[in-house]
């Protein structure tokens, strides 16, 4: 193990497979030497580039060496970008071996200071410190990958499924540089080797999976998604069986996670992109959509609507139909939804003509779902904006069809009386009964006029068996009747909860004296 | 076939008031004739067109007000009887619309229905302030007399005419609801053409027609007598029955038409604006990777027998790089 320093502890490692120890000086440059004496050269230098240096612990150690490594790699990089014909046979170990030593490593668990989980939409990244390095390792690579002389044929023996394995480990990475490397180095690597793509797709699958289903972390699901795009938009017609499980098993789930704001744009984008090659999908789509529906995360919400007014731009009409139902009733109820945002995103849905001539072909479906919820929110949404994004899709539905509109309107208000009258049918049973209640003789000894709302004593004679089946009766009826009645505005009374104490917390608290007082005072104050 | 009951006397009293008011109600004949007349794309004269579509409008801002259809009767009554007697541009008229709205909200509704005018301008999108209202309002009340007390409309003898039904056929016909007859008066009252019917005249033939559906002869006969208490012509009747007819023809057709929602103006929140705008669209910037029909293996398990597979995809183009996978734009641009 050759160091450059005399201290034992610093970090500089050999590669185990480098023929030949590291040299100590920096190479001659590929201009100075005849073309024949270039690949030799070429290999020295990658077999160089294998020796890894400290950013991190000790960031000024080995500073000219480090210096020699960046210049050697800037240098290999222009030397396969403007030259043909220097990418042989024996180049592609050395390439692929030095790639691997110098990225496949593990990476650090997440900094947060407060050893909480790393959240992607809050927390700043923790970038790389070996960065300068390795960003030119990647341009190296990439280079390397799509260099017009790069034969598939002849590196596919080292650019194998355990490489790729390792290349998809690293996405988790903080540094967001980096996943943008790796998202275009997989891309062309997709692309080139044929025989990799199931494996890839696989290995992507169970990344989703572990993400979704166990950890709900991974830094990398918006770069794997896009590199998902662009392998969906080239999907061959009819779509295999196996992107259609990929769609309903694992990009619709990924809907489910809290983080969805992370790569919600990408997700979007590939579920669309399924709908364009196949529109059968759509049913299961749009019912998984609804099924996924958040119901306590406002901005998920919206995200939501984005994706589904998406959805909707390229839906096909006969497919609309079979999700109109469900669909309008989720959007009935973000239209009333008290967050304004939500109301406001689903309202701009009028706006969209595509949706409007779709719902005025089904009108007669549509409109008895949506007007209760417009109408009832007219004038009682708190947000003025809402009213007038309100009127606009009332005068739409007007426009549509008068006939229909009225029929609604006459329906809406003929539900409302009927309410009004049950509940105060209820009201008067109430007070039916309290009347009942004051003209009974023994009122006045029963009642405690000092506190109405003190809880009775108990009869210590058993109540008759008659009784108790009235008494379970009447509160059967009256539970069913609960159900069935909207329940009128009242105001909510909080109660404490009485908890249980516990002894031992007790008796600790009772004997704990503090300090203070044990301590006297000395200054007789 | 069942005897009719008399009406009651007082009932008729009241019909037979309210015709004798209805004449000074009318819109004048001949503003209505200019109306009809001026052609619809006009910049100077307010057209029948042009005039129906505010009445459209006034019917959306009175339904989302939660307004009665008394209030639109009215409310449309005024309108037509101030177009007919001064000559207006068309750009004052969506701001005399909703000052009529507001004049008639006024009369009929009770005072914690009634919205401010800030309010009904908003959200019409009107262009005019509130103080441009006050001062149209001025002019209405000036040019149409005022105090203006509630006009006799057709609504009006809707009312009467039903109570009056239902003490003709002694409530052993069934007949339809008032709801259904209003709805039915406001789709009329959005053409000018039935502004030049009398009142009395209009709501019995919308009657009649409705009725003529239910094929019942003692509802005509009913009709008959309150024709002849009224001294409704034959003639008069036998029009305006055919006019309501082609109009709930249409009106019941349950066609849709797409609505046109260019006009409509959409105010959203800042917050909303910037969602929409950074949707936009992520144009993903990876290229596309083509699947072929020959590559990669259906199952899994020949993952590792990839070797016996690539053979035959030796010879398959783009393993070079220069095949179908990448544009050649795009490789140029990845040289420097």
């Amino acid at each position: 193990m050759l160091t450059c320093n005399k201290t034992a502890d610093r970090m500089v490692v050999d590669a185990p497979n480098s023929n030949g120890p590291f040299q100590p000086v920096a190479l001659m440059h590929f201009r100075d030497v005849a073309p024949a004496e270039q690949e030799k050269l070429f290999i020295q230098k990658l077999r160089q580039c294998c020796v890894l240096f400290d950013f991190l612990s000790d960031p000024l150690s080995d500073l000219k060496w480090k210096e020699v490594k960046r210049a050697a790699l800037s240098e290999m990089v222009e030397y396969i970008t403007h030259n043909r014909n220097v990418i042989t046979e024996p180049i592609y170990p050395e390439v692929v071996h030095m790639f691997a030593v110098n990225m496949f490593r593990t990476l650090p668990p997440s900094s947060n200071p407060t050893g909480a989980e790393f959240d992607p939409e809050e927390d700043e990244p923790t970038l790389e410190a070996a960065w300068p390095h390795l960003q030119l390792v990647y341009e190296f690579f990439l280079r390397f990958l799509e260099s017009p002389d790069f034969q598939p044929n002849v590196a596919k023996k080292y650019i194998d499924q355990k490489f790729v394995m390792q290349l998809l480990d690293l996405f988790d990475s903080e540094d967001p540089r980096e996943r943008d490397f790796l998202k275009t180095t997989l891309h062309r690597i997709y692309g080139k080797f044929l025989g990799l793509r199931a494996y890839i797709r696989k290995h992507i699958n169970n990344i989703f999976y572990r993400f979704i289903y166990e950890t709900e972390h991974h830094n990398g699901i918006a770069e794997l998604l896009e590199i998902l795009g662009s392998i969906i938009n080239g999907f061959a017609l009819p779509l295999k069986e196996e992107h259609k499980i990929f769609l309903l098993k694992v990009l619709l789930p990924l809907h489910k996670v809290k983080s969805l704001s992370v790569y919600h744009p990408q997700l979007a984008y590939c579920v669309v992109q399924f709908l364009e090659k196949d529109s059968t999908l759509t049913e299961p789509v749009v019912m998984a959509l609804l099924k996924y529906w958040p119901k306590t995360h406002s901005p998920k919400e919206v995200m939501f609507l984005n994706e589904l007014e998406e959805i909707l731009d390229v839906i096909e009409p006969s497919e609309f139909v079979k999700v109109q139902e469900p669909l309008f009733r989720q959007l009935a109820k973000c239209v009333s939804s008290p967050h304004f945002q939500v109301a406001e995103r689903a309202l701009y849905y009028w706006n969209n003509e595509y949706i409007m001539s779709l719902i005025s072909d089904n009108a007669a479906k549509i409109l008895p779902i949506m007007f209760p919820a417009l109408y009832r929110n007219s004038k009682t949404h708190w947000n003025k904006t809402i009213h007038g994004l309100i009127y606009n899709a009332l005068k739409l539905f007007m426009e549509m069809n008068q006939k229909l509109f009225d029929d609604c309107t006459q329906q809406f208000r003929a539900e409302k009386n009927k309410e009004k009258a049950k509940s105060k049918e209820r009201e008067e049973a109430w007070v039916r009964i309290e009347n009942l209640a004051k003209s009974n003789p023994q009122f006045l000894v029963c009642v405690d006029s000092s506190d109405l709302n003190s809880p009775v004593a108990m009869e210590t004679d058993v109540p008759s068996i008659e009784d108790v089946q009235r008494l379970r009766k009447t509160v059967e009826e009256g539970a069913t009747q609960l159900q069935r009645d909207q329940r009128k505005e009242r105001p909510l009374v909080r109660r404490k909860s009485e908890l249980p104490q516990d002894i031992h917390t007790t008796k600790a608290l009772d004997s704990h004296r503090r300090g203070e007082d044990m301590l006297t005072t000395h200054d007789g104050l | 076939m069942k005897d009719l009951q008399s009406v009651d006397s007082l009932l008729l009293k009241e019909l037979k008031l309210c015709c004798a008011k209805e004449s000074s109600f009318l819109p004048r004949d001949s503003g209505l004739r200019i109306l009809e007349a001026a052609p619809a794309e006009n910049h100077n004269a307010v057209s029948a067109k042009c005039r129906d579509a505010n009445v459209e409008e006034l019917w959306g801002l009175t339904s989302f007000f939660g307004y009665s259809a008394q209030t639109f009767v009215q409310a449309v009554n005024m309108l037509d009887r101030f177009l007919t007697i001064m000559k207006v541009q068309p750009k004052h008229l969506p701001c005399i619309g909703v000052c009529c709205l507001h004049m008639a909200a006024k009369m009929v509704e009770e005072e914690h229905v009634l919205s401010p005018t800030r309010e009904l301008i908003r959200i019409s999108h009107s262009k005019f302030t509130v103080s441009d209202l006050g001062r149209m309002e001025k002019i209405i009340s000036e040019k149409l007399g005022s105090p203006e007390p509630q006009a006799v409309t057709a609504l009006t003898f809707l009312h009467l005419y039903r109570s009056a039904f239902e003490a003709l056929t002694a409530g052993r016909e069934e007949l339809p609801s008032i709801g259904t007859l209003e709805a039915q008066l406001k789709a009329c009252t959005c053409r000018l053409v039935f502004s030049k019917a009398k009142p009395s005249v209009l709501a019995l033939s919308l009657l009649a027609q409705e009725l003529n559906a239910l094929q019942s002869t003692t509802a005509m006969k009913a009709v008959q007598q309150l024709q002849k208490h009224l001294k409704i012509s034959e003639g008069e009747l036998l029009h305006w029955r055919e006019q309501v007819g082609r109009c709930m023809a249409q009106y019941y057709s349950g066609e849709c038409t797409k609505p046109d929602n260019k006009k409509l103006v959409w105010i959203v929140s800042r917050r909303t604006a910037q969602n929409l705008q950074a949707n936009r669209f992520c144009v993903p910037g990876l290229p596309t990777i083509p699947e072929g029909n020959w590559d990669e293996s259906e199952s899994e398990d020949s993952c590792e027998d990839m070797s016996c597979e690539e053979d035959s995809l030796c010879g398959s183009p783009g393993s070079d790089g220069g095949g179908a996978y990448f544009p050649s734009t795009f490789r140029s641009t990845c040289r420097e």
